[in-house]
Formats: C-alpha cells, structure tokens, sequence
C-alpha cells in the first residue's frame, strides 16, 4: 500500500488543491510533496538492502485480458530515484516563487508529475509503466509552455514532440516484445526471462535504446534538450534534468539491460563508445556557451554518458556506480539549476560576458556563488563530493571492459572542470561593476533548497555507503543471470591493434 | 556703500565638470549642496571623529613609545595615560577650542574599548583577538601609504633624510636598545635597518598628530549640525576651510620617550607645520594614490598594471571602488566596520530604507565616506585658493581667470574613468 | 641703481634726509598700521635678526592683511614662535630688491627657501598680494607693503 501512496496521494493531492484557499496553496504542496518525502524515506528505513529482488510488491488485477495488471514493486534500482524524486519535488515546490501566476495549475500539475514518475520508476508491468510515462508528458508541456520564459511555446511543443515519439518506440519494443514471445502479460517478471532469438532482441533493444535515449537524451538524439531546459522556470528545469531524464537511463536499465541481456552484451561496445561521444560531445559544446543555464543544460548532456558507460560495461561495480551517478546527477543538476535561476532572478541575466563578481561580500550573492562553486565541484569530479563517488566507480568499474572508452570518459570529466572553471570565474569571481549591482538580496528562505541540496551532496560525498548500498544487492543479481561481456578489450589490446 | 557693484564676470567654463567648476566658484563644494548629503557627511564626520580618536592617540603612542619594539604585540593596547592625554583643539586646556566637549578620550569610545560589539566585558585580549576593537590597522596603512610615496612637499620629507635627522634617530636608536647587543649588533651591520624604521614612526607621528586636530574638527561639525547651525554643505566646507587655516601652524615633530627621557627625532623648532608638512601630503597620499588593494593588481613591471611612477598611482578614496568593502584584508573595510560602531541613529535609519538595508551598509557608509571626502577634498582645494590665488569676489578678471585655471587644474584629476566625482553627483550612487 | 622711480604718493613721512636712516624693525615700529607684524617679529625672536645689517628685502603684510586671514590663524602662529618664523621668514628676501629691480625678475627665494612669484606686468603684485606702497628704504634693506599676508605653495 505504501508504494501506491506515493503515487496517489499526490495525484489525488493536486486535485485536492482546487479546494485550498489560493493564499495557503503553496503551504498545502509543501505539506503534500513533504509526506510523500517522508513516505519514501519511511520505505528506505523499511527496505532490506540484503534482499536483491521487488520488494513491497503490490498485485491487483485490472485488465487481464490486456495483460495490464496493476503490479508495482521496488528494487535497489529504483529506489533511490523514488526518494531523488520526493525530495526534488518538494524543493521545486518550496523554491518555486511565490508569486507564481496560477499557482493552484501550477502545483497541481507538479505533483501530478511527482506521482506518475513515482508510478513509473514503481511499474512492474510494462503496461503500467508506460502509461504512468506517458501521463508525466502533459504536466510537463503545460509548465514549460505556461511558465516558461522566451520561446516557451516553441520549446514545449519540441519537448512533446520528440517524447511522443520516444514514448511510441518504446511502445512498440513492448508489444513486440509481448507479441513475439507471445506473452499474455506485460507484467515484468514473466517478460524478464524471455527466450527469443538475439537478431530479434537487437530489434527490440534498438527501438528501447532510441525510445529512451531521446528521453535521456543521448546524442544526437538531444536537441530537445537545450531549448526546453533553458525555456522552463528554474524549478520545472529542476525536474526535468534531476528526474525526468533519469527516467530515460532507469528505462534503459530496467527494459534495456533487463529485458534483453544477450542482446545489450553484444551491443556493450557500442553503447561505451556512444556513451563517450556524449560526454565528450556534452562537455566540449557546454564549453562553448556564453548563457549560464545553457552550459548547466550542455553540462546533463555530458554526465547522462557516464551512466550509459557503467551500464556497458556490466560489471558490479559500474552499475552500482551508474546507479549512484543517477541520483547524484539529479541532485547536482537540481543544485545547479536553482543556483543559476537564482542568479538570473536577481541579476536580471544568465550571460557570462555580464555576469561578474557576484562573490562580492555585501552586494553580490555570496552565498549563492560559493554554493555555485560546490555545484561546480561536485559536477567536475571533486572528491569529498558526491559527483566523485558516482564517477569514480563508474570509471574503476568500466575501466578494465572498456579501457579507451572510459579514459576518454574521464577526459570529459577534466572538460568538465574546464567549463565549470569558466562558468565560476565569469560569474562569481572578478569586480563586480557598480552601474549594475543593484540586486535584490536573498532571503534565508530562499536558500533553504541550495542548502538542503548542498549538505546532501557533502554528505554522501563523504559518506558514500549510504549512496551505494541500496544498489548493491540488486545489481549484483543483474549482473550475475548476465552472460560476462565478451568483447573484453583491455587498453594493451586496443594499442596493439593501433 | 552699495553691494550692486558691478563685479566682473567670466565666460562660462569648458571644461568637462563646467558645472562643478561654476559651483566652486559660486563658493560651493563639489558635493551638490543637498540636505540629503549634508546629513550623509556630517554623520559620516561623527562616526569617522570617535575612531580617530583612538588613531590619533595610538599612532602617536607607537611613535613615541613602542618605538623599535621588535614584537609590538601589544601596540594597539593603549595605555590610560594617552587615552587621557588632551587634545591640544578640544577642552577646557586647548590652545586653540576648536570643539566644546572634552580633551580625553570620546565617552564612546571609552565605551567601545571596555565593551566592544559584543556588548560585555571581557579580558581585553579576546576583544582584540576577536577583532572586536578600533582596527589601528587602518591608521598604519594610511602612515605606511604616505611614508610609501613620500616627496609629496613640504620639508618633513626630504629632512628624514638629512644628516641631522639621521644623528637624532641615531641617538634614540642606541638608547632605546642600551644594553641589548643582539639588536646593538644588528644596527651595527645594517645601519641603515633602524633608522629606516624610525623614518616609518616618524610618519606615524606626523598622521598621529594630523588626526588630533581633524577629530575635534569634526566632533564640532557633528554638533553644530545637530544644533542647527550647519544647514548646508558650503557652510560645512567652510568650517574645513576655516578649520585649515586656524590649525595651519601647528608643529609637527616626532619625540621618543625612552625611560623617561625624551629624545627630539623632530623637534618643533624646525618650524614644520601641520598644513604643508602633514595635510597636504595626507590628501595626496590617502585621497589621492595609496595603493591597490594588496593582491588585485600585479607589480610586475611588464604587466603594466599599475603606472610606472608612484606619482600616477590614483587608488585613493576619490577614485576607489567602494564594493569590495566587506571583503577581507583591505584597509576600507577595516575603516567601514570602525565607523560601523559609531553612525548617529539618523544615519542608521538612512541606511536601513536604501539598498540591502542591514546587510550592505558597509557599501553605504563606504560611498557616504567617498561623498564626505569629496567635501574635505573641497575644502582644501578652496583653502590653497584662498592662501595662494584670489577672491572669489575679486573685482580684477585676471585674478578670476588664475582662480579658474586653479580649479580646472585640481579638476583635471577628476577626469580619470575611475574617478568618482561624476557618481557622487548623483544620490542613486549609494 | 641710478634710475630710481618713487611712488607718486609716498604712505611714509621717510626721506633720505633722515640721518641715521633706521632699520627695517625701526621703520615698521613707528608706522601706522604694523602692530600685527610687530609683535609677530617680536613673538617670533626675528628683531635681532631683522636689525641685522642685511641687506633684506622686506615683503610687510598691514595690519588690514593680518586681518584677512580666518580666524585663529593668527593665535596658532604666534603659540609656536618656529612655525611663525618660519611664515615671516617666506616674506623676506635676502638682498635689495627694489621695485625696478624686480621688474627684471619672475620669481626670488625667500628666507624660508621657497620661491616667491613676482608680477610686474600690471602694477606691482608679489604672488597673490598686491603691494600698495613700495620701496621704502631703510638702512638695512628696503620694505614693499602687501595687502595680503604671502604663503608658500
């Protein structure tokens, strides 16, 4: 029941929020979005971390015949996205302004994303899944066409678009997966261990891989991305960056990896050397941004590679780094993403050539900047942070599948370091020019999210079994029902071939 | 006799501050004459005057008696004594009342030592390492900057050089370290070590004694204001501008106490005067040149960053940014957080409705000092025009025409870009 | 030194045909209107010095210049004798400059070591002041009378 919560109560709260007087609106979303963060934490305390299979499982028939039952489960994969989830609503909730036009749509429909990703990421029916997918694409379009800032109808109608198609390829692997094996249920557990041939495997994991890269996205299937990141409001960018797109690489796990196992094996190589052209691609082009929010937007690009390599490379130790490289992008990007709303908030301004010394101690946003700078670190890499530990195991689980692949990989994180540097110095080093300093100051309330971000990211930086350990079990049993990857290439076999 | 004379007029200026020329004329400052600044400067006067009266004391309490102290840890702790030495232009024993309250040390800042922000009484070592104290640091900038330039006239400077001055510091030298011959020993292989540091003191005595005098100066503008009879910022420059002339002849000398003996490094009989050998120099070393904030601009020659000849060097007060104020380690921020302690309620207030209210008003009181200096800066321009030009009602046109080419000049200064001259005409600059 | 232009209207009842000429102290002391820098030589121990044999040229402020200048100005002066000496001895040149005699010349160096701008081109004015009776001549140097007291800078 209680992973049903989750996904109800906000739906059934943003319904409920046509009824609260508009001036405690906001007040009643934080409630709302609050207990299901306490829900989802309430479920890690509960959930064994020993036990690798779906826990909390819940199974009610709906329509049989179709083979859509009502079937939610929670595994060490997903569990860390519901909480990155919860928590990220509710700190887009609570950073959100207050005095945001039609405020009762606009929490409405945040919560109604919250509940269908929570229903999403909880899916064990593929069915289910793909109609809690589907039902976050609407909420989404809405905020970003209605609260968006300049080209935001342009920008959200790109967005539909491209995930209506990313949703109909993913559609298509289902049933064809379901139609070929010739199934009488979507229900997961039944597909897992499917039987058919690996030429029509590599079909259906190609329609998955394509469906859920553009969701990701991976390049080039990206261009989506930096127009509706950079139309959307702060929060809504929030969310798409730390939730939405790990709705992509979760996908990809679960129905890529999951489904298909022979077929991702073969594949692997090709998928690390794809991984790496993103993160090389996303870091060199973010490089080349002039407008902060669209480097921050480049920069997702680039991270959402090194996932793609920790699921290549199939070793225990990249998945659970690619697992951990989820969460702590999600909540990198958020931090991110508010600092720099933040900034354009005040200074009126995202271009780097006008930003400057908004470290400046009473005038600029010091605050701001130095957390801006944490944001920056724990993108680039910096241990102590959490982005290191993700990265980290990820690179040291890839390393010996894929030693090119990932030293290129590790490549891009040092262009990371380099855009970042630009970014910081541009923006929060340097004199800060008097004719335009005049911002509004920033209230303590408004840096709770930074800081709640910022302290969880230092914290798992530092203490990183809590990060990892829901993980462990769960991808240790993926990996072990694998066959090893084959193409095994160590760096000494790829200079010889040179 | 008629007042309708007809008296002579010029063409109107061409230069770049036209209007702020004419104003100079008309007798006015290069502040606007509006209420709203007058209550910045004045209030600025009276938070500046209770700090400066810790400067002034201290300054010339390390000059005469820390001396060569080679672990001065305790400089900034002043003894009772020169807390209660009287200010030769304030109380009863003045040579000169220039302000009607008393000679010792300001009942506010007695009040700050004992108890500083934090508002208890604590062993004045935690005050001091807390910083929770008049920053000296400041004062000691400001004698460094104008030891650092030097040669800006006057005939302090080129005496610290001369034989004379060299056998005074020479005698105090070896008195104060009678009986240490590590420190004896020292002098004798550096003999120029020592009497470099004495040259550095003697400037601190010189600021010291500089400072005794503007402290009652600007107590009394405060008071004078609060009683209504400053209403305009003409009327408080021309108390500056009387005030310069009525002090001009103060001797300037440097004494060292070394057990109860005083040795005269400078003594008053070489007819050094407060106006030609510390005020003018003060203002062109600390309004105008000082010195970058340490670690901004690079001193590497082939960076060009900062002009060759000590001369160009404009970082002073007039031309300063006052934004960085807050930031650690630079001399206004020390200065700001001094004045802090000490704003009249008014001000207060002032600050609390503009800006960021609480939290910017280092920046506030910083751009009020910039504005209140530009005053000084007024009255010392008119002062050298009254003591070397004309009238500014002189009935000859030549003499109006050599006025005018005096002000261009001291304005052409002004034309840098950084020079805030054209902000302060403005009230958004705050 | 042959031509030697008086003013037409000479302030002083003093001639050649005063035997012994007195010096420039003596001049000073029986006019009218020196009482201020009378006793500033006084204060400022310069009687010796002025009685000396010289010969100075002597640029003397009145009364009415003394009291030109702000108030206390005056009352500081006179507290610190060195400082004042110091004032007095910028108004005086070493040498006989007359007035035709400065008419050659743009600038003198005073006692006190700074320079001291002379303007003839259109009357007589010594820096900012104007002399209002020159080339009084006393036994030890000759006297120009200023309506402003001079300063250095």
């Amino acid at each position: 029941m209680i992973l049903s919560t989750l996904i109800w109560f906000p739906i059934l709260g943003a319904i409920a929020l046509a009824l609260v007087p508009s001036r405690y609106l906001k007040w009643a979303a934080l409630i709302l979005s609050g207990s299901i963060l306490l829900g989802s934490l309430w479920i890690a305390y509960q959930f064994d971390i020993t036990q690798p299979l779906i826990q909390f499982r819940e199974d009610l028939p709906w329509l049989a015949t179709l083979g859509l039952n009502y079937q939610l489960g929670v595994d060490g994969l997903s569990l860390p996205l519901i909480i990155l989830n919860t928590l990220l609503t509710w700190i887009a909730i609570y950073s959100s302004p207050e005095a945001t036009e039609r405020p009762r749509l606009f929490y409405g429909l945040v919560l109604l994303i919250s509940g269908a990703v929570s229903g999403a990421f909880l899916a064990q029916n593929l069915l289910l899944f793909f109609l809690f997918y589907e039902i976050e694409l609407v909420p989404f379009y809405l905020l970003i066409a209605i609260w968006g800032s300049e080209k935001k109808s342009y920008a959200a109608m790109k967005f539909l678009l491209y995930t209506a198609v990313s949703g109909a390829l993913i559609f298509v692997a289902f049933v064809g997966l379901v139609w070929l094996q010739g199934a009488d249920s979507f229900a997961y557990t039944a597909l897992a261990g499917n039987t058919l041939p690996l030429w029509q495997q590599l079909i259906l994991l190609a329609f998955v891989l394509i469906g859920f890269g553009i969701k990701i996205p991976l390049v080039p299937l990206h261009t989506w991305l930096p127009d509706t990141y950079v139309a959307a409001s702060a929060p809504i960018a929030m969310l798409l960056g730390g939730v939405l797109a790990k709705l992509g690489t979760y996908g990809i796990f679960r129905f890529g990896l999951g489904l298909f196992p022979e077929a991702w094996g073969t594949l692997a190589p090709g998928l690390a050397t794809w991984a790496t052209v993103s993160v090389l691609y996303g870091a060199t082009v973010a490089i080349a941004q002039k407008d902060i929010k669209r480097m921050v937007a480049y920069s997702s690009v680039g991270h959402m590679g090194y996932i793609l390599l920790g699921g290549a490379a199939l070793t225990e130790l990249s998945l659970v780094g690619a697992v951990a490289q989820m969460f702590a992008h999600g909540l990198i990007l958020a931090i991110l993403f508010h600092l720099v709303g933040m900034v354009e908030a005040k200074v009126g301004t995202r271009e780097l050539d006008v930003l400057n010394g908004l470290m400046n101690p009473l005038r600029g946003l010091p605050l701001v900047s130095a957390l801006l700078v944490l944001g920056g670190m724990a993108s680039a890499g910096i241990p102590g942070l959490v982005g290191f530990v993700s990265e980290f195991l990820v690179f040291q689980g890839s390393y010996a599948v894929f030693p090119l692949q990932t030293l290129l990989c590790v490549v891009g994180t040092g262009l990371t370091a380099v855009y970042f540097v630009i970014l910081l110095n541009r923006t929060c080093f340097g004199k800060l020019d008097n004719a335009i300093a005049d911002f509004p100051k920033v209230e303590w309330r408004e840096r709770v999210p930074a800081l709640i971000l910022s302290l969880t990211i230092l914290f798992l930086g530092l203490q990183p079994t809590w990060l990892v350990r829901w993980s462990e079990a769960s991808t240790h049993a993926m990996v072990a029902v694998l066959p090893p990857v084959t193409q095994v290439t160590t760096l000494a076999q790829v200079l010889d071939r040179e | 006799m008629t007042t309708t004379l007809q008296r002579p007029t010029l063409p109107p200026s061409t230069h770049e501050f036209a209007e702020i020329i004419h104003r100079l004329e008309a007798g006015g400052a290069m502040l606007p004459d509006t209420p709203e600044n007058l209550m910045q400067i004045i209030g600025i006067y009276k938070a500046y005057a209770v700090p400066m009266d810790f400067y002034w004391r201290d300054l010339l309490y390390i000059a005469e008696r820390v001396f060569l102290n080679p672990l001065p840890a305790f400089k900034y702790f002043l003894p009772q004594s020169y807390l209660d030495l009287p200010n030769h232009y304030a109380g009863e024993t003045a040579d000169l009342r220039v302000w009607r309250g008393e000679a010792t040390a300001h009942p506010e800042l007695l009040a700050f030592i004992e108890k500083g922000e934090v508002q208890k009484k604590l062993p004045k070592l935690l005050h001091h390492l807390w910083h929770d104290r008049i920053n000296m640091e400041f004062a000691e900038a400001c004698a460094r900057a104008m030891f650092w330039h030097r040669g800006m006239g006057g005939q302090f400077d080129p005496y610290l050089d001369s034989e004379e001055y060299k056998a005074n510091a020479d005698r105090a030298i070896r008195a104060y370290f009678q009986g240490n011959p590590v420190m004896l020993g020292l002098y004798r292989l550096f003999p120029d070590l020592f009497v470099e540091q004495v040259r550095e003191l003697s400037y601190y005595a010189n600021l010291g004694l500089f400072w005794e005098v503007m402290a009652p100066v600007f107590f009394e503008m405060s008071d004078l204001y609060d009683e209504g009879k400053i209403t305009t910022v003409p009327e408080a420059m021309n108390f500056l501008v009387n005030g310069i002339f009525a002090i001009a002849g103060r001797p300037i000398y440097h004494h060292v106490y070394i057990r109860g003996e005083c040795y005269e490094i400078i003594p008053k009989s070489k007819g050094f005067m407060w106006l030609y050998e510390a005020a003018l120099p003060y203002v062109e070393a600390v309004f105008y040149r000082t010195s970058p904030f340490r670690g901004t601009k690079s001193y590497n020659a082939q960076a060009r960053e900062v002009p060759a000849d000590q001369k160009d060097f404009h970082y002073g007060i007039l031309y300063a940014d006052v934004f960085p104020v807050g930031s650690a380690g630079i001399p206004p921020t020390l200065l700001m957080q001094d004045m802090l302690h000490f704003l009249p309620p008014y001000l207060v207030d002032y600050y609390q409705e503009h800006c960021r209210g609480e939290e910017d008003m280092l920046i506030q009181l910083g751009i009020s000092f910039q504005r209140s200096m530009y005053n000084v800066t007024s009255a010392v321009i008119q002062a050298l025009r009254t003591a070397l030009l004309y009238p500014l009602d002189d009935p000859n046109p030549k003499h109006l025409q050599a006025n005018r080419q005096f002000f261009e000049a001291q304005l052409d200064r002004f034309r840098r870009p950084e020079a805030r001259l054209r902000d302060i005409q403005d009230q958004s600059y705050r | 030194m042959s031509s030697r232009i008086f003013l037409a209207v000479d302030p002083l009842p003093l001639t050649d045909s005063v035997k012994p000429m007195a010096d420039i102290v003596d001049i000073a002391v029986n006019a009218p209107g020196f009482k201020t820098l009378v006793a500033a030589v006084q204060a400022a121990n310069l009687v010796e010095t002025l009685k000396s044999p010289g010969p100075f040229t002597v640029f003397a402020p009145n009364d009415d210049a003394f009291a030109k200048l702000p108030p206390g100005t005056i009352q500081t002066l006179v507290q610190n004798p060195p400082q004042l000496a110091r004032i007095l001895a910028f108004h005086v040149v070493p040498g006989k400059w007359t007035q035709t005699d400065l008419q050659q010349v743009d600038t003198l160096t005073s006692v006190e070591g700074s320079p001291i701008r002379i303007d003839t081109s259109d009357g007589f004015e010594v820096k900012n002041a104007t002399v209002i009776a020159a080339d009084i001549e006393a036994d030890n140097g000759i006297i120009h009378v200023l309506d402003s007291v001079i300063l250095m800078g």
